[in-house]
């Protein structure tokens, strides 16, 4: 979601008139937090309430006149009324989308999903210009996103019950094979996701016999195209009723917006449950394997305070990683070793700090997508390769980096408490 | 009372039993595998092996040869006589006098070493050999006396019974060590086995100036797999004249003076390692053993005494820690000094061969890498279509489209490396330079093997090797020509076993030897280089494999430069820890054996040092800055290369 | 761990990335680990094709003394044969697990076997597991790889299929003297052809287009700054003199960008 800061004349007026009833309260929700000189929060007692329309200072403790008057306006909130309204009436045909919902939300990967059905749902009107189809999003468990309309979703199959909640194929296999037995949609598109996309795909098709696509990248009411062969082959194939689409298959709905009707299933029988979660393990970011972690913040030579870089590390969320040198000096473990002779990493994201870039190093990070450098020398291959590198000593860096991120998790908690907050009200 | 018959009846039953003795020990050796030898030749031969080849290498230190040559001589010729004139009772004076000769240097001899025992260097084992100079010593003056009669110089029957009972008494003391320690298993064990050992070597070729370093393949056939172990996992697995190899060891630690995983405080130390297959042999623990232990990697030893082993026993289940094996860098220096010809490198593959094909223990990045070269035909699991893509814009012919071409470019796996390249590029600059009409495989080229080979892959690498005979034999070149000693070794040395005639008549040369020829041709033109001090860095297979010791040399005084030598170098230059797979295996030591190499190049003050192999480049370019820099001597030759104007 | 459970370890030929050679299967390989470490050489290893392909040797050199293989033609559909053997094996194993590894490295690659197997056979799937930690009387608990490291514990009843995630441990050398004489053992299941492949066409893969960052800009000084604006990490910043609170601030929010941080 784009978060563009727009301009709110009104706000700015009213910041500007100091006399305005609204005034104290804006000025102090741009102004923020004040700290004092000890570091601690400071509250001005006399700075609350305001002057109602009357002259007299009023004090809103209902929250109700703060809530909403604030100069940020995210653009997508504008263009929310901006948009128009794709309305299906009646719907002849669905296209079924089964969403991940990761923590309750569309990920991105869904959204592509949403695009694709549409494009389809386009595809079948114009052969038959009065069918109307309609694109429904199957969900599981709690919902957290309030934008399913603006992501595409015609109708809504939101099943939220104690049996979907956790990992519970079977429970949600039931649920699509009633869905299919009652509205026998055109095509079932599911993501081809390790969140549990392909695996309900895969249960899904197993069970009503209908052979599926994996791992499809383009597709039309047709013909799809799907890798095969570990990504090493391009399988082109007439469009079978199940898929299972690659991230990126579509672009996702931006123009429009959609009704997100909910729909009501009949009552059906739910399975009995052979797999029983019994929960998740809290793995610590620390604990994770090298070549497992998304985030992985290195040390090399460059590192003087190591007491430092493992706080930086445990604040960031970071799996720690090592060069040789770190090593071989005894400050890092053997198995925290990133390059040739240490473990080859696949983070997204490898921070390297003090790390020069020898070739043997090199090696370990070449599937990584995103390298920072963190280096006192500017001509070194580490800063060549990185995509971002700042030139700097490391103990300062990872000092002022840990303490944005100190600030970033305070407000994030204070946002949070803020929401309960507003939710309570 | 007359006692006259004592001292030969003892010096007779001595010799008997040392004679049983002889045989039990002959009987441990065949304990290990077939293995023609030529006997009677082998045993003609080995009074100039011994004199030729072992005196050669004793004679690296002065001090010891002489010692040797005084004592051994000595002794061997008193020996001798002694069986003359007090077993036989041979009445010459002349005899008497010769053999009193004989005691007399062997007494100076033994002087010197009660000397060097006074305070011995660490290398040197302690225990027996401490007592070594005193029988030695005991044994001269007893026989001395003994034959003072015989000569004349006293009479007969000169002394009571008790002189001749106490001269029996320094008999039994002085020929139990060196008669029966030598068969029985005394530090004298050296003198016996070592003959034999001379005589019967594995690698014959190895003495009157030989070189032999190529390592013996595995045989692979279908029917032997269903029982066959391949390489070796016990003692009695070796080859009988390997187990009598290890027999031979004086425990004189030169090995392990050279040892770079030994001074770099890994778990290995060459010495110690042939005492254990010693023990493996004959059975027993190492409880005996009485010189350096192995280092534990993390700055102590490894408490002596555990370590048991058996002929049958699994070496690696409680005789030897597999990371001992693996810390090898297979860089001869110890073979190189070894006065007895053990052939350590040898024993240390063939033991890892069992680890890797057997139990599929290859430590660390080992079974990766294994992996990779199988499907990829390279370490690092690059994509085979890729080989070339360093040549791009080379404009290199390519032996699929030429056929034939006066020089093979043999390119090795530096390929895909981006640190390699540079030399690569770098001799193919030269190369044009020269007008050399070359060629390379291009993608059709595959690993050399060498790596799979030192890891105990045989079979890996008997595949590679015939598959790259295979690829050879479809084309005509009379020299191949490689930047790579490792590649260089294999394919000079190795690729013989498996009777493909593609090299037949092929000279294969490693790039410095060639370049100096088109140097001495006057096919390059170069400027003196006028940069800093030189030292120059012997790679162990170009060294110590191929004894190519003086090319280099020449091309870099070629180029003006007197090479700041460091102590270690040429045939005792030290590893850069690049051979063997050690870099793969890596096992945990103090230090880096390439830091420690890096300290020999900076000792000479050199700011630069040259190399003649990409595995030597990546090594010492590990060491952290700020240090030398690291040029292989093709990159130095091009920055002096003079364009010629046309 | 249980002795009387029966674990058969499904492998398939894998495909090397680089050369596309035949390899041991990454995930399978894993399957194959994990078998051992249950019931070691125990284990049943099972393949459903070429019988005489070499790649099953270097499985078998893991440690085990034999493998079974039932013969199949190229282009066969694996599934009815094995659940044809495992049907007539079912009264033996009540007790079964069956392993194999999320997808297929050659081929369609759907990842579907294991659960058509599970489907025909009345078994439950688990996917993508890292671990088993207890196999008891009726059932076994398993770990789930999750994304990031994290792990879910799930518990099925016997018998069951499990595919093997890349996060369980990694697979053992294989010992090749091992696999060399190990015993090779052929069932006859019969062979059914898969139809659907014939309609197929196969073809390298062709790069796949990545998606561009679109700025979706409403007014004129929006698409200006999008259009000169640098985005943060694109192809190699380096920041030399800004303050250090700058430099880390870069890095931040890089960081967020990246939905690193939380
Ligand atoms: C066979 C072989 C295998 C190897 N395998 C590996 C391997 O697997 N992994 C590996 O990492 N290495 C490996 N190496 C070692 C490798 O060659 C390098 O030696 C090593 O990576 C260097 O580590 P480094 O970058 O931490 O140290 P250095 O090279 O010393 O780099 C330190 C860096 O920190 C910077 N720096 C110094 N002070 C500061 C400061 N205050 N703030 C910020 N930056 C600072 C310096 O500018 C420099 O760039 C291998 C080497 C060999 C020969
Ligand atoms: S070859 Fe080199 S590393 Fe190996 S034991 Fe001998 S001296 Fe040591
Ligand atoms: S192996 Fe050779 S060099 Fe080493 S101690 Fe024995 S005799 Fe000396």
């Amino acid at each position: 979601m784009s978060d563009i800061i727009r301009r709110d004349p009104r706000a700015e007026w009213i910041v500007r008139n100091r006399l305005h009833p609204l005034h104290l309260s804006l000025v102090k929700s741009q102004q923020g937090d004040v700290r004092g000189p000890s570091g601690l929060l400071r509250k001005n007692v006399r700075d609350v309430g305001f002057i109602g329309p009357n002259g007299i200072k009023r004090i809103d403790r209902a929250n109700l006149l703060t809530v909403d008057t604030t100069t940020r306006r995210s653009a997508s909130k504008d263009t929310q009324t901006a948009r128009p309204l794709h309305v299906v009436e009646q719907a002849d045909f669905y296209i079924m989308v089964v969403a991940d919902m990761v923590g309750g939300r569309l990920t991105a990967h869904d959204k592509d999903l949403l695009g694709q059905a549409h494009r389809l749902v386009v595809q079948y009107s114009d052969v038959n210009s009065q069918c109307c189809g309609a694109v429904a999003l199957v969900c599981f468990g709690q919902i957290k996103d309030d934008q399913l309309g603006l992501s595409g979703v015609d109708r809504l199959f939101h099943l939220e019950d104690t049996v979907y909640d956790g990992f519970s194929p079977e429970a949600r296999l039931g649920a699509l094979q009633q869905i299919e037995s009652q509205y026998q949609p055109l095509h079932w598109l599911f993501p081809d996701s390790v969140h549990g996309g392909a695996d309900l795909a895969c249960r899904f098709s197993a069970r009503i016999g209908e052979r599926l696509a994996a791992h499809v990248w383009q597709l039309d009411r047709e013909q799809c195209l799907s890798r095969g062969a570990s990504g090493s082959m391009d399988i082109k194939r007439a469009t079978p009723r199940i898929v299972t689409l690659l991230e990126e298959c579509a672009d996702p709905i931006e123009d429009t917006q959609h009704q997100a009707l909910p729909m009501v299933l009949e009552p059906m029988a739910v399975p009995s449950a052979r797999l029983k979660e019994k929960g998740q393990m809290a793995v610590d970011a620390s604990a994770v394997p090298l070549a497992e972690a998304e985030f992985i913040l290195s040390a090399g030579n460059g590192i003087h305070n190591w007491a430092q870089f493992h706080a930086t590390a445990t604040a960031l969320g970071a799996t720690e990683g090592a060069s040789r040198v770190a090593v071989d000096e005894g400050f890092m473990p053997r198995a925290r070793q990133v390059g040739a002779s240490g473990t080859w990493v696949t983070a997204r994201v490898y921070v390297a700090v003090g790390i020069s870039g020898a070739i043997q190093h090199m090696q370990g990070i070449g599937q990584c997508d995103k390298v920072i450098a963190i280096n006192t020398d500017a001509g070194c291959d580490m800063v060549k390769r990185a995509d971002l590198a700042v030139i700097a000593d490391s103990d300062a860096l990872l000092m002022a980096l840990a303490s944005l991120v100190e600030q970033h998790q305070l407000a994030k908690h204070a946002e949070q408490i803020h929401g309960e907050n507003s939710n309570a009200a | 009372m007359m006692l006259d018959w004592l001292p030969p009846t003892l010096i007779g039953v001595l010799l008997v039993l040392a004679g049983v003795g002889a045989i039990r020990r002959i009987n441990l050796w065949r304990a290990g595998q077939a293995e023609e030898v030529a006997i009677l030749a082998g045993l003609m031969a080995m009074p100039t092996r011994y004199l030729h080849d072992l005196h050669h290498v004793v004679d690296r230190d002065k001090y010891i040869s002489r010692t040797h040559v005084a004592t051994g001589g000595g002794f061997v010729l008193a020996m001798a006589l002694i069986v003359l004139v007090h077993v036989f009772g041979v009445n010459n004076t002349l005899l008497a006098w010769a053999l009193m000769a004989a005691l007399v240097m062997m007494f100076c001899g033994a002087l010197f070493v009660f000397k060097r025992r006074l305070n011995p260097p660490s290398r040197l084992s302690k225990g027996p050999w401490m007592r070594l100079p005193k029988s030695l010593l005991t044994f001269s003056v007893t026989f001395f006396v003994l034959t003072l009669p015989a000569a004349g110089i006293l009479p007969d029957g000169t002394g009571r019974w008790v002189f001749t009972l106490v001269l029996s008494a320094l008999i039994l003391l002085s020929l139990s060590e060196v008669l029966l320690g030598m068969t029985w298993g005394g530090p004298m064990k050296h003198a016996f086995a070592g003959a034999l050992h001379l005589a019967f070597h594995r690698r014959s070729e190895r003495f009157g100036g030989g070189r032999s370093t190529g390592l013996k393949p595995v045989l692979f056939s279908d029917n032997d797999a269903v029982n066959k172990v391949h390489g070796v996992a016990k003692p009695s697995d070796f080859k009988w004249n390997q187990l009598l190899g290890f027999d031979a060891c004086v425990q004189c630690g030169r090995c392990e003076a050279v040892c770079p995983a030994f001074a770099a405080g890994q778990p290995l130390n060459p010495k110690k390692l042939i005492q254990d297959m010693v023990v493996g042999f004959a059975g027993g623990s190492d409880a005996q053993y009485a010189g350096s232990p192995y280092p534990d990697g993390k700055g102590g030893v490894q408490e002596v005494g555990y370590a048991k082993g058996g002929a049958d026993q699994i070496i690696t289940d409680g005789l030897i820690h597999p990371d001992t094996l693996w810390s090898c860098t297979t860089c001869r220096a110890c073979v190189e000094e070894c006065p007895m010809m053990i052939e350590h490198v040898d024993a240390i593959v063939d033991m890892r061969r069992f680890l890797t094909l057997e139990k599929g223990d290859t430590p660390n990045k080992g079974a990766q890498v294994l992996e990779n070269i199988i499907a990829t035909d390279n370490p690092n699991g690059h994509s085979p279509e890729s080989r070339t893509y360093w040549a791009a814009d080379q404009n290199l012919a390519l032996m699929k489209d030429v056929k034939k071409a006066e020089v093979l470019f043999w390119v090795s796996d530096g390929a895909f490396d981006m640190r390699s390249q540079r030399i690569l590029r770098a001799f193919v600059t030269l190369l044009k330079a020269a007008k050399v009409d070359v060629a390379i495989l291009g993608d059709e080229e595959r690993d050399s093997g060498d790596v799979a080979r030192r890891l105990g892959d045989d079979a890996t690498f008997q595949s590679l090797a015939k598959r790259n005979l295979a690829t050879l034999s479809q084309y005509r070149f009379s020299t191949l020509v490689t930047t790579d000693p490792h590649a260089f070794h294999c394919l000079k040395n190795e690729y013989g076993d498996f009777g493909s005639t593609a090299l037949d008549g092929v000279e294969v040369l490693h790039h410095t030897t060639f370049l100096n020829r088109l140097v001495k041709e006057g096919r390059l033109r170069l400027d003196t280089f006028k940069g800093g001090k030189v030292t120059y860095h012997d790679p162990c297979y170009l060294g110590r494999y191929n004894g190519e010791y003086e090319a280099p040399r020449e091309l870099l005084a070629s180029l003006g430069i007197d090479i700041a030598e460091m102590e270690r170098s040429a045939f005792r230059s030290r590893c850069c820890g690049g051979g063997g797979g050690a870099p793969i295996t890596d096992i945990p030591g103090e230090r880096r054996i390439a830091d420690m190499r890096m300290e020999d190049v900076v000792s000479t003050g050199a700011e630069m040092v040259a190399v003649g192999c990409q595995q030597c480049t990546a090594m010492l370019e590990g060491v952290v800055e700020p240090r030398p820099v690291v040029k292989d001597i093709a990159e130095i030759l091009v920055g002096q290369l003079v364009e010629e104007v046309h | 761990m249980q002795p009387n459970v029966n674990v058969v370890s499904l492998v398939s030929i894998g495909r090397h990335p680089q050369s596309g050679r035949a390899r041991r299967a990454e995930q399978d390989g894993r399957a194959v680990e994990l078998g051992l470490k249950l019931v070691q050489d125990k284990l049943t290893l099972l393949h459903a094709g070429n019988a005489h392909e070499t790649v099953l040797r270097q499985y078998a050199g893991m440690g085990l003394d034999g493998f079974t293989v039932l013969p199949q033609g190229e282009g066969d559909d694996a599934v009815p044969v094995l659940v044809a053997y495992f049907k007539a094996n079912r009264q033996h194993h009540s007790r079964q697990i069956v392993l194999t590894g999320v997808n297929a490295e050659s081929g369609e690659s759907s990842g579907m076997l294991p659960y058509l197997l599970a489907e025909q056979l009345g078994w439950p799937i688990v996917p993508r597991i890292a671990d088993i930690v207890r196999v008891d009387e009726f059932e076994a608990e398993v770990l789930l790889a999750l994304p990031r490291g994290q792990r879910r514990v799930v518990t099925v009843s016997l018998p069951f299929i499990a595919s093997v995630d890349s996060a369980a441990q990694e697979p053992r050398q294989s010992a090749f003297a091992r696999g060399l004489r190990a015993t090779l053992t052929t069932l006859d299941y019969g062979s059914r052809v898969d139809d659907a492949v014939s309609h197929w066409q196969v073809a390298p893969a062709k790069p796949k287009p990545k998606r561009l960052k679109v700025v979706k800009a409403k007014t004129a000084a929006d698409r200006m700054k999008a259009a000169t604006a640098k985005p943060v990490g694109g192809g190699g910043k380096v920041l030399r003199n800004e303050s250090v609170e700058e430099q880390a601030q870069a890095i931040f929010d890089l960081l967020l960008e990246e939905k690193v941080i939380r």
